[in-house]
């Protein structure tokens, strides 16, 4: 993986945006750049296209038995094989954090805090307040 | 005046919080079998804590990133995970200890047994951790848990031999009738009491919290500064106390009424009471810190939205595992496991567990990219090389001593 220039100038893909949090336009936190997804130009150079989270992305990363368990079980929960992406052309600055130009439904990575969400803590009661 | 005011209450809440269950029963155990002639110890683990989470601190007001999420970055996926799972088992474990320890000091205000308020702890807790606001739990916790004070005053109204400690406790003079490895142990023990790895992680994630920028520097280094010394004096106190009193006893603290015992000596009950509610306070907040710590560093790992600052149902994951953990600790505790022993187990395994928390936040503190103007300086970096050399000391020999000494019993 090397450096690449996009909109956003020159970044090294693997310094500056592996393993950091994403930031939808709201700014809540929703997911980790888990892995990258490259594509070759005609010009033979490789870009980045997409950044993938979630189990699909970093199971294969962290390798093994638990790697494979991860990302399995995901794939079964979620009824996807392909880990979720997000396209380079939405993202919006990479700092310490990488920015989102859309919103958390429109980016679509974080399926399991949907669910959490509506299954589990939206029942108890007091999950709609801001801690006071 | 107003900023004033916010500095004052920094600095009080961070004394107040400082103490928490390891600190007390590790400090009193300590201070009862070896006197003052492991007070050195504190003074190196407090000075080790000002370090790493002034550098924490830093990092989190200037990038925004809280520690679990760099140890990730910095890591990578795998020894990230393995680092969570070590972390969080040891957050977790202290978490249990903690609640214990409220329901230890309940039993002691009330006499109703322990195992009757677990249940009752583990909902408040939760409860807080579902409703208050983050500054609402860090002020008033903080502020009660200066209730140990009491313990200080308890230590001047014994009046002990002030030389003679002094003498004790720079020359480290171990009793005679302790063995070596067991005043290692200790001293590893109480290293890992002082430095336990959940209080940088709440220490950063609360700077997200209460949304720090470049601004807040010189209020987080005065909070770190003063409150963090003046907070280890008075754990120096509650094992100067148990020295005075419990060593030429030989009276060995084995439940949290034993740790109260000096304060009861020296100031009756009135005294004590003040003490239990301390020990309530300091417990009860430090609960809070370690169950949302372990929320804090799976949501970091993973990325996904945590905090206190957004409303539960936008940090669903996030307040799934702080609920899960709770349920986890009553239940663990019902089992009627000692409160006391999980203690020991937990800053043991905090010694243990010091290097996977404060090696990342050194590589950060010195990264442009993250810091600019901020990056570490030499005294910053020259103290944060040589912590890491005791860190790492002091977490291999955890285990060796741990087993040799049978816990410290011979």
């Amino acid at each position: 993986m090397t450096a690449q220039e996009t909109a956003l100038g020159k970044i090294d893909a693997n310094l500056e945006l592996m393993d950091r949090q994403v930031l939808d336009n709201d700014g809540r936190m929703i997911g980790k750049v888990d892995d990258v997804e490259l594509e070759e130009r005609d010009d033979g150079r490789i870009y980045v296209s997409a950044l993938l989270s979630g189990p699909g992305a970093l199971g294969p990363r962290i390798g093994g038995g638990l790697g494979s368990i991860a990302t399995g079980t995901w794939a079964r929960l979620s009824g996807r094989s392909e880990p979720a992406r997000v396209d380079w052309s939405e993202v919006a600055s990479v700092e310490t954090a990488i920015k989102l130009a859309v919103g958390r439904t429109t980016a679509a990575i974080d399926g399991f805090e949907v669910w959490m969400r509506d299954r589990v803590i939206a029942a108890i009661p007091g999950s709609k307040v801001l801690p006071r | 005046m107003k900023k004033l005011f916010a500095v004052a209450l920094g600095i009080l809440t961070a004394i107040g919080g400082f103490v928490d269950i390891g600190d007390l029963v590790t400090n009193a155990t300590v201070g009862s079998r070896f006197g003052m002639s492991l007070a050195w110890v504190v003074v190196v683990g407090v000075v080790g804590i000002v370090v790493f989470a002034e550098m924490s601190g830093r990092v989190v007001a200037v990038s925004g990133r809280p520690t679990f999420d760099i140890i990730r970055e910095r890591l990578g996926p795998r020894v990230g995970l393995a680092n969570l799972i070590g972390s969080m088992a040891v957050t977790l474990l202290t978490f249990i200890a903690e609640i214990g320890g409220v329901a230890l000091a309940l039993e002691l205000a009330t006499s109703v047994w322990e195992y009757f308020w677990i249940p009752f702890t583990a909902a408040a807790v939760w409860l807080v951790l579902w409703r208050a606001k983050f500054q609402l739990v860090e002020n008033v916790f903080g502020l009660m848990g200066l209730a140990l004070v009491v313990f200080a005053v308890a230590l001047w109204q014994l009046g002990p031999d002030w030389s003679q400690m002094w003498h004790t406790a720079s020359t480290a003079a171990k009793p005679g009738q302790e063995a070596w490895p067991s005043y290692w142990y200790y001293a590893v023990a109480l290293f890992g009491a002082a430095m336990t790895p959940y209080e940088v992680f709440f220490f950063s994630s609360g700077g997200v919290e209460e949304r720090w920028t470049e601004r807040e520097i010189p209020t987080v280094r005065a909070n770190v500064f003063i409150g963090f010394p003046l907070g280890g004096l008075l754990s120096l106190s509650i094992a100067g106390v148990a020295a005075v009193t419990l060593f030429p006893a030989s009276i060995q603290v084995e439940t949290l009424s034993q740790v109260g015992l000096p304060v009861a000596i020296a100031l009756g009950k009135l005294g004590l009471a003040i003490a239990i509610l301390g020990f309530f306070a300091a417990t009860f907040g430090a609960a809070a810190e370690t169950g949302l710590s372990v929320g804090y560093s799976i949501a970091q790992y993973f990325g996904w939205q945590w905090g206190k600052f957004v409303r539960p149902r936008d940090a669903a994951r996030f307040h799934a595992v702080v609920l899960l953990s709770t349920i986890l600790a009553a239940v663990v505790l019902l089992t009627t496991v000692d409160p006391i022993l999980v203690t020991e187990f937990s800053v043991v395994f905090s010694a243990l567990a010091l290097p996977l928390t404060y090696l990342p936040i050194l590589i950060v503190a010195n990264d442009p990219a993250y810091m600019g103007s901020h990056q570490n300086r030499w005294l910053a970096n020259t103290l944060g090389s040589v912590y890491l050399v005791v860190v790492l000391v002091a977490s291999i020999a955890a285990i060796p001593l741990m087993i040799w000494t049978k816990l410290g019993t011979t």
